[in-house]
């Protein structure tokens, strides 16, 4: 007589396979008994099945105690008590994808036969993921590893009528099965003998907890992970906007803004000129719109009580040149880490671009001015007035222990259009905007055409609008949809009746009879340039070009850096010293170095010049290790959250804005009742990141994910492995692996 | 967070429902009886489990998966058991919950004499019936709560007739409290069961009960699949007192049910058109939306 | 104690009625209750009945009076409930569910063919079916027997060292309509002689436990054994019970069987309920007679007292059975007692007679005619079935 024993779980299929077997050798003209036991365990629960096979009528209906043969349907149930009571010489058949020579140890001296059946009956739609059936599939290893041909299994499934993926997976078993004879002495294993004495039902110690350790049934365990929200991924400050919007959901605007003045000093400026790439990156947009992280950044800054600043206490005095946000950014962050840091300005006051290329109804001065003085108070020095050329800089690098550069873009891009022998007045909108915080330019009766896409000729046009000019319109040789400004801004300028001419690409200035003109030419899009923007190329139609009239050019092309201020041979790498310098060690960074062209890029540049400095004079690394996976849109379980609309700040009306410099947006209210910003705080999906909302723990079927100090622990004991707690999760946190 | 945080392993003797019961992975009915438990806020009931998934879930005598007093009744007497438990606590002054946990097989087909006697009677009871739509413990036969076109092992090539309609059958016995829930939806089932709790006499509670084993689907899915039944409107959310005053807690957002049937592989092709099975939701809360109407809970429809 | 001219289902009913008011310092009594001719009136007195602590559920059938039996008992009050024929067959399921439990229910089987065909009258073939139950039986030949068993019965089931359920039998319509003087007794008394109903395993909310889950084969048998076990200590648990009951009634019940003239008895006959009075009768003749016969009344059938009906017929060499209950191809259920008991007599000739079932009225002649064909017999026959008058 041959005897199996199947060790599998509750699902898989083990006393099916025990009947494919036996239907195998019945074929064949055996005796055969094949049967499971049965008990009250569901799904997934361990249970055995037997197969008996002889040449004579089978009498004996008891369980399999001395196997010839056993097969273990599960690889979490490997473990050396399947051995009990195998005789010499016989096969263990095992799903898993190892070989045999992995269970060297655990299988010494046997034959052993593997098989990834699991693998196989998935890729082949067999059961589901948490219960593969891979009856079918191990047929097809046991017949190989027992001699039997494909044509008993054929014979086997057909008489149990099956075909199609089963008749596959078991075909493919039988090829990729492994067999070995495993080297050493066969280990000899007894059966556990039975527990003590039999309770009975009057007894007082019942009720117990139960004994079944249910953990060994799963076949997949959560675990919890922290992935990088896309917003953070996005923010070129390296803010951590999941952290301050969190906060700010909480209704904790000072520690929302604390956290945001770990990364960057002027969130009250990025809460309303930074492009906000973090909405563009919000897994809210596809579900509604986009958390409004600019207004609720601005909130932040706005309402949030700053930390008392720290006072410098290092020895090694150190330098920044340039004031502008990625100066500034380097001298905050310096300070903070103790440096006494002197800032350098070429101009009388600190700020930069911020100051002289903003326009206050975008930015206000005192926003500015006051998160610059909170830079200062942290012990920062500023020299104003004080213009850094290449001579000072390398006197600078033997007074300081170290410099940071940050001077920013300083040369503008023109446009030969000519213009100047007709007198039509041509200037870059950086000047313009710089001139006009004099207060003397007046535009009364004056048609003002800019040229441009970006922020610039925004803040240009819209600037002029608020100094009388009669029209003002934008020209730009692409569509609106490629057009780098902001899109709010966009829409603002419109509705204060800036024209703009998309696909439009200037020619000349010249007078006509009528006065002087500029003559443009209609662009259609093309094939995308380096940028991936698609290339406007000339129209070719007849009626293509038109002359427009105006009586003054602002030219918002772009600037490109100045590098005529560092040491002769250098090359700039962000937040690397550069080449060829003498003295002390020099760091770039912000638009000097990276053209990235936004407050918020400077920011981060700057931060990265300090911990750069940082390490290089202490050898200590504050660079965070390298981000996790971004939780992209697929991890978010949108089913959890409801549609609530963006939330916006008021904007003052259109007709009323352009008399005035005054700030056009208002940012969120601060209305105890309605609490604006914490709603618009609570959307946040907090992708990536687990914020403790108790889903997982409230829909534990088991109860065994536990609240353990500051996080959740799995009992690993108890969970049977069902995945909900990962399927609810609303922010991809908890992940389930394969065991 | 209103959870009570079970912060020990040690505690886990107290849960109503204790790690290591024998429920598959996925179970609707573990995690029913988990938010049973929260919502009791701790309270021992009285357990009377008729044959059903239900009791098998307490595992091998002389261990108990339940946390709380627990009796085993035939599969018909469940409610009749619980008459006697709950009279002589009664009887005795004793502020007691009595709750039969039930399948649908006990409650829709072999029980359904004795509870609606004790319906009638109006027996302080807390009657759940966890619908898991098949007779799961039996390994997956039809019964009366089986949906038409769902393949179950006695109904191979799908069950031609419809699922009944326990809802009505209990409210028009004209019981103080009548509900449904999900468990998808924790803060309504919370609310539901700690009203029901509040209320004295006979409260029928009915929870569509995922079965990843007989459904043939993903136990992952489970909260994902229950979600989908009550927003495509297959399963409504709502609660009747006094079997007389109709309020509809959740109504359907225009999920398409596919959404609920693909995740399954016992429904068959012929059913899951999706144009029958809507015109079965529509008549569904037509009727319930007349109901709402013309017996509104608030005095107002909901 | 009041004696009073009643029928037998009201002697029942107050006999339930008041051993559950007893219980009213306990934790009180409770029961189902749905009608069935001829038990009936039993459940109309138990409703009429105004306890103190206790409720009487009117449920929808019997499966579900014993249902309600079952969550009272385990809630640890008294619990009793009655019924007849087809009800006792409905109720089966859970008849047997209150046995294994081990909880101590008293139920008042009056006897009543099973149908179909419909029959109203007396066959004790409805009670004797559930003699696999494990429950205490008892059958009573009379009122007072009746209303004295009914309180040995809650006594000896509620017994720590017993802990089963008991059913008291009496005849359809013979004893249960039948108007006949009764000690009824008074609540005092009763008072005194049922100490408070205690269910040791009574559910408590401090003690989380699953009553009737899954149970392995090693714990099953335990269980088994242990009611086998708690069954073997009912004749001494019922010893007892009865001297106690003589001293606070002044008056001794019978016992497990009432063995009479058997001492020197070459001719036994056995019998059960109203059956008994008439054999006994006959017997009292044919003694003044001088003829050397006797009988045995038999009350407990559960458990089987083989012992002391082994010591009754010591002198006998025939032994008559009269069997009101059929048992198809076997016979007489009572006589597959007593030929199981009478295994090591194999000098003993006993013959069974199934006599009265469907209700038949059993006669002093139709018992001589009997005894007159037992006396002729020198081997064992198969059962004879004993034709009675129209």
């Amino acid at each position: 007589m041959i005897e199996f024993t199947i060790y599998g779980r509750g699902g898989q299929g083990g006393v099916t396979l025990a009947k494919l077997i036996a239907t195998a050798y019945f074929l064949r003209g055996k005796y055969v008994q094949a049967f499971g036991v049965y008990a009250a365990e569901r799904s997934g629960a361990p249970l055995q099945a037997y197969v008996r096979v002889d040449d004579e009528e089978i009498t004996n209906h008891n369980q399999v105690r001395a196997p010839d043969h056993i097969i273990v349907l599960d690889r979490t149930l490997i473990a050396p008590k399947v051995l009990a009571g195998l005789k010499p010489g016989g096969w263990l058949v095992l799903n898993t994808p190892e070989p045999p020579e992995a269970f060297a140890e655990t299988f010494a001296g046997r034959s052993v036969a593997t098989i990834d059946a699991t693998g196989v009956a998935v890729a082949n739609g067999l059961g589901t993921r948490a219960v593969p059936i891979v009856n079918t599939t191990m047929l097809g290893a046991v017949a190989r590893a027992l001699g039997l041909t494909l044509e008993d299994v054929d014979a086997a499934l057909a008489a149990v009528k099956f075909g199609g993926a089963n008749r596959i997976s078991a075909h493919q078993a039988f090829e990729k099965a492994i067999t070995a004879t495993l080297p050493g002495v066969p280990q000899q294993v007894s059966a556990a003998p039975p527990s003590g004495p039999a309770a009975g039902l009057l007894d007082e110690s019942t009720g117990g907890m139960p004994r079944i350790q249910t953990g060994s049934w799963a076949t997949q365990q959560p675990d919890r992970r922290q992935l990088t929200p896309p917003c953070n991924h996005g923010c070129p400050a390296g803010n951590n906007v999941r952290g301050f919007v969190e906060a700010l959901g909480r209704d904790d605007a000072d520690a929302s803004l604390a956290i945001l003045l770990r990364t960057s000093p002027l969130p009250g400026v990025c809460g309303r000129v930074c492009p906000a790439p973090c909405m563009d990156a919000c897994n809210r947009r596809l579900f509604d719109e986009a958390v409004n992280i600019r207004e609720l950044e601005r909130y932040a800054a706005d309402h949030g009580s700053e930390p008392e600043p720290t006072r410098p206490w290092r020895r090694e005095h150190l330098a920044v040149v340039g004031s502008g946000p990625a100066g500034l950014s380097a001298a905050y962050h310096l300070a903070r880490l103790g440096y006494p840091v002197t800032l350098f300005e070429k101009d009388s006051e600190l700020g930069g671009v911020m100051r002289t290329g903003i326009p206050e109804y975008r930015l206000p001065r005192d926003v500015l001015g006051r998160e610059i003085n909170y830079i200062l108070r942290h012990g920062v020095e500023a020299r104003t007035g004080q213009t850094i050329r290449r001579a000072e800089l390398l006197r600078l690098t033997h007074e300081f222990a170290a410099v940071f550069i940050g001077t920013g873009l300083q040369n503008a891009q023109t446009l030969n259009i000519g213009g100047a022998d007709a007198g039509i007045q041509v200037e870059q909108g950086i000047d313009f905007l710089d001139r006009v915080r004099s207060g003397k330019v007046r535009l009364s009766g004056e048609r003002i055409v800019v040229i441009g896409g970006g922020n610039t000729a925004i803040d240009a046009a819209r600037t002029a609008r608020r100094l009388g000019a009669r029209e003002v319109r934008i020209v730009y040789r692409r569509a609106r949809a490629q057009m780098p400004a902001i899109a709010e801004e966009i829409d603002e300028a419109l509705e204060e009746h800036v024209r703009l001419d998309e696909l439009v690409s200037p020619v000349r200035l010249q007078r006509d009879g009528c006065g002087p003109v500029l003559t443009c030419q209609r662009m259609k899009l093309g094939e995308p340039d380096a940028s991936g923007r698609p290339r406007p190329v000339p129209d070719t139609s007849e009626d293509a070009q038109f002359d427009v009239p105006c009586d003054r050019v602002i030219l918002a092309l772009g600037q490109s850096s100045d590098t005529s201020i560092l040491p002769e041979g250098s090359e700039i790498y962000e937040g690397k010293s550069l080449l060829g310098l003498s003295g002390c060690p020099i760091f770039a960074g912000g638009d000097l170095a990276t053209n990235e062209g936004t407050v918020t890029a400077a920011i981060g540049s700057g931060r990265a010049g300090a911990w750069h400095t940082h390490r290089t004079l202490t050898g200590e690394d504050l660079f965070p290790p390298p981000d996790e996976p971004v939780a992209g849109p697929e991890v978010i379980h949108t089913q959890v959250f409801s549609r609530a609309p963006r939330r916006r700040g008021e904007l003052l009306p259109a007709l009323e804005r352009v008399h005035t410099f005054a700030e056009v947006r208002q940012g969120l209210s601060d209305d105890p009742t309605e609490h604006p910003a914490a709603a618009e705080a609570q959307r946040c999906f907090s992708c990536g990141v687990c914020n403790f909302c108790d889903r997982c723990l409230h829909h534990c079927p088991e109860g065994i994910l536990l609240r353990e100090g500051d996080g959740y622990r799995f009992d690993y004991g108890f969970c049977k492995g069902c995945g909900i707690c990962a399927s609810v999760c609303p922010r991809g946190v908890i992940y389930m692996s394969e065991l | 967070m209103n959870v009570a945080l079970r912060t020990d392993a040690e505690t886990y003797c107290d849960a109503l429902l204790r790690p290591g019961n024998t429920n598959c992975a996925g179970c609707g009915m573990s995690l029913g009886l988990r938010w049973l438990d929260e919502a009791l806020g701790g309270e021992k009931p009285f357990m009377v489990i008729p044959a059903c998934c239900g009791i098998v879930t307490a595992g091998a005598f002389p261990t108990s998966a339940y946390g709380a007093p627990t009796a085993a009744s035939t599969f018909a007497s469940a409610p009749a058991v619980a008459s006697g438990i709950s009279a002589v606590a009664d009887l005795n002054d004793e502020d007691s919950v009595t709750v039969c946990w039930t399948g649908d097989g006990g409650t829709y087909d072999i029980g359904i004499a004795t509870l609606s006697a004790a319906a009638e009677r109006n027996e302080n009871i807390l009657y759940i019936c966890y619908d898991n739509e098949i007779y799961g413990n039996t390994g997956g036969q039809r019964s009366s709560a089986t949906p038409e076109g769902v393949r179950t092992s006695t109904t191979p090539r799908g069950k031609s007739e419809r699922k009944k309609d326990m809802m009505a059958i209990m409210i028009a016995h004209r019981i103080p409290y009548a509900a449904t829930l999900s468990i998808a939806h924790r803060d309504d089932f919370l609310r539901k069961v700690r009203v029901a709790r509040k209320t004295r006499g006979f409260r029928f509670l009915l929870l569509l009960s995922p079965c990843p084993t007989g459904w043939k689907a993903e136990a992952e899915q489970s909260v994902d699949l229950i979600d989908a039944a009550v927003r495509c409107g297959l399963f409504p959310l709502y609660e009747v007192f006094d079997g007389v005053r109709y309020r509809i807690n959740v109504r359907p957002d225009g999920t398409p049910v596919d959404q609920y049937v693909a995740g399954q592989r016992r429904y068959t092709g012929i059913h899951t058109d999706g144009s029958a099975l809507h015109a079965r939701i529509d008549e569904q809360w037509r009727l319930l939306n007349v109901l709402a109407e013309a017996f509104p809970a608030d005095g107002r429809s909901a | 104690m009041p004696r009073a001219l009643v029928t037998g289902n009201h002697a029942a009913g107050h006999a339930l009625a008041v051993a559950g008011e007893a219980n009213r310092c306990a934790r009180g009594c409770a029961g189902g209750a749905y009608p069935i001719t001829p038990q009936t009136e039993i459940i109309e007195f138990l409703r009429d009945y105004s306890f103190t602590r206790g409720r009487i559920v009117p449920v929808e059938s019997e499966h579900s009076a014993m249902g309600v039996c079952i969550g009272a008992s385990l809630a640890g009050a008294r619990a009793f409930t009655a019924s007849s024929s087809n009800g006792l067959a409905y109720m089966t399921e859970n008849v047997f569910a209150a046995g294994y439990y081990r909880l101590p229910i008293v139920m008042i089987a009056v006897n009543r063919t099973l149908g179909p065909p419909w029959n109203i009258w007396v066959d004790q073939g409805d009670s004797l079916a559930l003699r696999d139950a494990p429950w205490l039986q008892f059958y009573t030949e009379s009122h007072q027997d009746l209303v004295d068993t009914i309180l040995l019965a809650f006594r000896v089931a509620e017994d720590p060292r017993v802990l089963l359920p008991a059913l008291v039998a009496m005849d359809g319509f013979v004893t249960s309509h039948t108007q006949m003087v009764v000690d009824l007794p008074e609540l005092s008394q009763v008072d005194r002689y049922l100490p408070a109903c205690r269910v040791p395993h009574q559910l408590r909310r401090d003690h989380a436990v699953t009553f009737g889950g899954l149970t392995w084969p090693r714990e099953t048998e335990r269980h088994r054994r242990d009611i086998q076990q708690a069954m073997e200590q009912v004749p001494q648990v019922l010893a007892e019970a009865i001297d106690e009951f003589e001293k606070v009634f002044g008056r001794r019940p019978h016992g497990a069987i009432s063995a009479e003239h058997t001492a020197d008895a070459e001719t036994v006959l056995v019998a059960c309920n109203t059956m008994a009075r008439t054999l006994r009768g006959v017997v009292g003749a044919r003694r003044r007679k001088g003829e050397r016969i006797g009988m045995i009344k038999s009350k407990l059938f559960r458990p089987f007292p083989r012992a002391a009906i082994l010591a009754a017929t010591a002198a006998a060499k025939r032994v008559g059975v009269l069997d009101r209950n059929h048992s198809p191809g076997s016979g007489g259920i009572f006589w597959q007692e007593i030929a199981a008991t009478l295994h090591a007599r194999p000098d003993v000739l006993v013959q069974d007679y199934l006599v009265g079932l469907g209700g038949g009225d059993v006669t002093p002649q139709i018992i001589d005619e009997i005894i007159d064909d037992l006396a002729r017999r020198t081997a064992a026959a198969d059962p004879v079935w004993k034709e009675v008058a129209a």
